[in-house]
């Protein structure tokens, strides 16, 4: 029987009745595994970039030394190891010079992950480096060059040792995301810490010891390392990476599950309707095979082998295609990604070959299984209805497998919720108003031409298989509007994040007598900059009366914690209140305004007391509001916002942003000159960077829209077949009567014309309804009504479906009609 | 209409011997197919009983009916009924295949030598002619050496010179192989080969 089956197959294939079958089986598992396959590499990639972050895989870290032991446990697991020491110091350049500065003493393996960097002139070009600095060496941040007044080869001193300076500090993997209160950087060797006599017992300072190696051994000497760890020493987590980069990509994996899910319906819809047709087409077949004495079971599984072995063809052709997918993903991504992403393993494979079996298990299954049924008497009356064709468990079968794979696939079960939401408005409204449009399609038609009143009686002929048609198409353009809509307002959304002028440099400590000179001389430079805002630091001290705990080292969400404070007469620029309200400018009154998730961290209300210290006074104020931001604007965002009144009699600085661009960096230099005490924060690489992920991530976007409107074109064009043969059938009958080509072809446009057009109307709303949910609930965007996309829905529905209906049907006026009625 | 029954063969009661040949003739209509697939099985019956070789038919299910049709039964149809996906020679094997038996290659090479097709065995019976094709229906028919034979206006679709052809060769064929053969037709002349004629009228046996 095996044999047979892969002969039928084969002949199938030639006879083009496997097409659609085939095709739409290899773009599932194509989408699903290449999608799979992308995103867990992106995973990779960004742990591995969070490594880069730690300049480690593992760290751990101790204002107290650290055990030796450990390192030597390292080296006996076979672990790459570091050490670190940072503290703060006085700098001294010749008699008058000196500053404080941020020390970090490194040991010569380090970074064990990411890249240090390094320049020759302050603000510079930037070079990587293989080693931080040599004993009796150091490297200076930018800043400390004009705010000592120093040079290369020029010697410094720290504590009660001088350094040579023989290079520009520039970027270290494991400076920080937080800026905040850093002084300039120095970099110096390890092993000169002791000469300098500056690091005593109780000095604040932070040592760490950093380890990498291959994953396993990482992992077992962390499990080895965790219950060692005391009070005060702490394994820090890879998942400090960079916020704005991870986000987009975030979103973009959201997109992509999405996209990879809808790829999964599309093609289950495609797989059930060829399969259909399939096994219509082959009910003559199972006749004659039965009447030549194979039993039900011996057909089925003839038909189970056929599908067993398309399954194992399409999934192989499809695994293919999905490491094409994924291959070009990162082909696109090689330039940007600063990691390599290493293998995605077998498991995207597996799970594009478990889509294959389950498309074809329950979509593909229930009608070959029924043609075991089928009566032999069709050897001999080929008008015999075939028996339970459309049976209704197929349609709960489909229903049940499409949804548990979406839930399985993208693990979310809001998204999954939100396509079915849609999926369930096409298909029952769908339905009843395809069915009304359909019959008051037919009023117009009786007083139309000829033609008109050809296709609309055909329309009313095969009333609710046309609806059934109509709520099929409609799927298909709804998931690609939905699709387009997404994609549309996440590219938009992430262009307006970072315009290409957003700031990308930051300027902090500036003393309020320098914010009008610095300010001018911005203006004069022609740079325009953000409001200024004043920074003040303050210790969230008691909720209602009630006092926080103090200590750091326990994992308490709701401590003291010790923040910026500003002050504010207007809501700040693109912030936005979610509760409460904004006080009126000028006011007197003791009040606060929180962020979001600060608030919600420290599980305060509007309404609720918080008690502060700012200095060493303490301060009282009512939270009357709480504000959304946007933490990826590159602008100063605060946590907390007081009336200018109440901050304004404590000590404060200022801080802005601006941008700047790569050609006038030189004006740093000059800048930090005239204004030695001011920080500069530069974020221009950074910005960047996540520019230039988000343009690849836009890519691959635009890339999976283009294979999932293939996925949606298989749907159309299995949708247009599963009723060529009908209309084929009776076009072959008018044309024997002598109907003109003209009115065959006319007649047949409008009618898939007309089925595209309902069909379009209809995705569109229920486009709009879906996407409405996506944004809301599962991508935390905003929504906002889209017009456009009910013309596109509506013109696109009727091109592409009465074209394609047209081309499916071109034979029957090219060919003899005897020829049609004979293959049919 | 929904809810009427429709009664096609009325008080129908026929023996046919092992051997012998009968043709039933009759109008469009008249109730030889649904005749003819009672007869062979392919079909259920309301009422009454269709028995072949001791076997009653209406105790078997599709299956146990198929199983019969396999062993005993050969079948000769008006639209030859070739499975388009095999050629000529995969097409005579494949009853035998259903029905598990050895050496079928050779047994079906002996049947479509014996209706002079050796030189056409590996081609598709979209490559045949429409007398070739039926000719491959009947090394089909025979090859499973079925007890009983049916056929079904046999050469309703080819011209009178090939249909003759191949009636000769049904004939032959049920000759040496000692089949029993029932032939439904239009054509009287046909008929006449045979050794008893039926003629249906309303669904019901007329005399002649």
């Amino acid at each position: 029987m095996s044999m047979t089956a892969t002969r039928m197959l084969a002949r199938d294939w030639r006879g083009g009745e496997l097409g659609v079958l085939v095709m739409a089986l290899v773009l599932a598992v194509g989408v699903v595994s290449g999608i799979s396959a992308f995103t867990t590499k992106l995973q990779n990639a960004l742990v591995q970039e969070s490594h880069r972050f730690l300049a480690a895989d593992t760290v751990v870290s101790s204002g107290r030394p650290l055990p030796e032991e450990w390192l030597q446990q390292a080296d006996r697991d076979g672990l790459q190891r570091a050490v670190t020491l940072s503290f703060p110091s006085m700098v001294y350049a010749g008699d008058d010079n000196m500053y404080l500065a941020s020390i970090k003493a490194v040991s010569e393996t380090y970074p064990l992950r990411g890249e240090l960097t390094y320049g020759v002139e302050p603000f510079g070009e930037t070079f990587p480096a293989s080693v931080g600095p040599a004993q009796g060496e150091v490297w200076l941040d930018s800043r400390l060059f004009s705010l000592l007044d120093v040079t290369l080869q020029d010697q410094i001193t720290i504590g009660e040792h001088s350094f040579l300076v023989v290079a520009v500090a520039r970027t270290e993997p494991d400076q920080g995301a937080s800026f905040y209160g850093l002084g300039p950087r120095v970099l110096m060797h390890y092993d000169d810490i002791p000469a300098t006599g500056v690091v005593q017992p109780g000095s604040r300072v932070e040592y760490r010891q950093l380890y990498a190696g291959p994953e396993a051994t990482v992992r077992s000497f962390s499990l080895w390392l965790q219950p060692l760890l005391k009070d005060g020493q702490k394994a820090l987590s890879v998942e400090e990476g960079q916020p704005s980069i991870s986000s987009a990509l975030a979103r973009a994996e959201s997109f992509l599950l999405l996209a990879g899910s809808l790829a999964v319906v599309l093609a289950g819809v495609a797989v059930a309707l060829a399969a259909r047709r399939f096994s219509e087409r082959h009910h003559d077949y199972v006749a004659i095979i039965k009447s030549l004495g194979a039993t039900s079971g011996a057909v089925n599984r003839l038909y189970g082998t056929s599908l067993l072995l398309l399954g194992l063809i399409a999934t192989a052709l499809g695994c293919g295609l999905g490491f094409t997918i994924q291959a070009v993903f990162f082909e696109l991504f090689a330039e940007q990604l600063p990691v390599q992403p290493g293998s995605s393993g077998i498991r995207p494979y597996a799970i594009g070959a478990a889509t294959s079996i389950t498309c074809l298990f329950c979509f593909a299954w229930p009608p070959l299984r029924r043609l075991g049924q089928a009566s032999p008497l069709r050897v001999l009356r080929r008008d015999l209805p075939l028996e339970g064709s459309r049976a209704i468990s197929d349609y709960v079968l489909g229903l049940l497998a499409i949804a548990l794979l979406m839930w399985w696939y993208s693990g979310d079960w809001k998204l999954t919720l939100a396509v079915l939401a849609g999926l369930a408005v096409t298909a029952g409204l769908g339905l009843g108003l395809a069915l009304t449009l359909l019959k008051g399609g037919r009023l117009v038609g009786m007083s139309a031409g000829n033609i008109w009143r050809l296709a609309l009686a055909g329309l009313q002929r095969r009333g609710l298989e046309n609806a059934l048609q109509v709520v099929i198409f409609s799927m298909a353009i709804m998931m690609l509007l939905v699709l387009l809509l997404v994609r549309t307002s996440l590219i938009d959304e992430w262009q307006t994040q970072l315009p290409a002028d957003a700031p990308n440099h930051f300027m902090l400590n500036i003393g309020p007598e320098s914010v009008q000179p610095i300010e001018d001389l911005l203006s004069d430079e022609g740079i325009t900059s953000e409001a200024f805002y004043p920074m003040i630091r303050g210790r969230i001290m008691s909720v209602n009366g009630e006092e926080l705990i103090s200590t750091e080292d326990v994992e308490e969400q709701r401590r003291q914690r010790e923040t910026n404070l500003t002050w504010s007469n207007g809501l700040p620029k693109d912030n936005r209140l979610v509760a409460g309200q904004w006080w009126p400018s000028g006011t007197d009154q003791a009040v606060v305004s929180l962020e979001e998730s600060f608030a919600e961290r420290l599980d305060i209300k509007v309404g609720d007391s918080v008690g502060f210290l700012v200095g060493s006074q303490p301060l009282e104020a009512q939270v009357t509001s709480i504000r959304a931001l946007d933490w990826q604007s590159m602008r100063p965002n605060f946590y907390l916002v007081f009336p200018p009144k109440l901050l304004a009699s404590y000590p404060s600085t200022f801080m802005t942003s601006f941008h700047l661009e790569a050609a006038d960096k030189a004006f740093l230099n000059r800048f930090i000159r005239s204004f030695p005490t001011v920080t500069v924060v530069e974020m221009d690489a950074v910005i960047e960077q996540v520019r230039g992920i988000i343009n690849q991530v836009s890519a691959a976007i635009n890339l999976v829209l283009v294979v999932i409107l293939a996925a949606g074109g298989l749907v159309l064009v299995a949708g247009v077949q599963a009723s060529v043969d009908a209309r084929m059938h009776e076009s072959a009958i008018l044309r024997a009567l002598g109907a003109p080509r003209r009115l065959i072809l006319g007649s047949l446009l409008i009618e898939f014309a007309t089925l595209g057009l309902f069909a379009g109307l209809l995705a569109a709303a229920a486009a709009e309804l879906s996407v409405y949910i996506l944004q809301t609930l599962v991508m935390d965007m905003r929504y906002t009504p889209t017009l456009w996309i009910w013309p596109l829905g509506i013109v696109s529905g009727a091109l592409v479906v009465g074209s394609l209906g047209v081309f499916n049907c071109r034979k029957v006026v090219s060919v003899a009609p005897v020829t049609v009625l004979r293959e049919l | 209409m929904a809810g009427t029954e429709l009664e096609i063969l009325k008080g129908i009661t026929l023996e046919i011997k092992s051997g012998e040949s009968v043709a039933i003739i009759g109008a469009s209509g008249s109730g030889k197919s649904t005749l003819l697939g009672l007869l062979a099985g392919l079909d259920e019956a309301s009422g009454g009983s269709v028995t072949i070789n001791g076997t009653d038919l209406g105790t078997l299910d599709e299956d146990g009916r198929a199983r019969f049709r396999g062993e005993h039964i050969g079948f000769v149809f008006q639209s030859f009924q070739l499975l388009p996906a095999l050629t000529a020679l995969e097409n005579v094997m494949l009853p035998l295949e259903l029905q598990g038996q050895s050496e079928v290659t050779q047994k079906a090479e002996h049947y479509l030598k014996r209706v002079e097709l050796d030189a056409r065995m590996g081609h598709y019976p979209l490559q045949l002619s429409g007398g070739e094709q039926q000719r491959v229906a009947l090394a089909r028919a025979f090859a499973s050496r079925p007890a009983i034979l049916f056929a079904d206006e046999p050469t309703g679709n080819l011209d009178s010179r090939t249909g003759d052809r191949i009636i000769d060769l049904v004939f032959e064929l049920n000759r040496e192989e000692g089949t029993t053969l029932v032939l439904v037709t239009h054509d009287s002349a046909l008929a006449d080969r045979c050794d008893r004629r039926l003629r249906l009228d309303g669904g019901a046996l007329v005399k002649e």
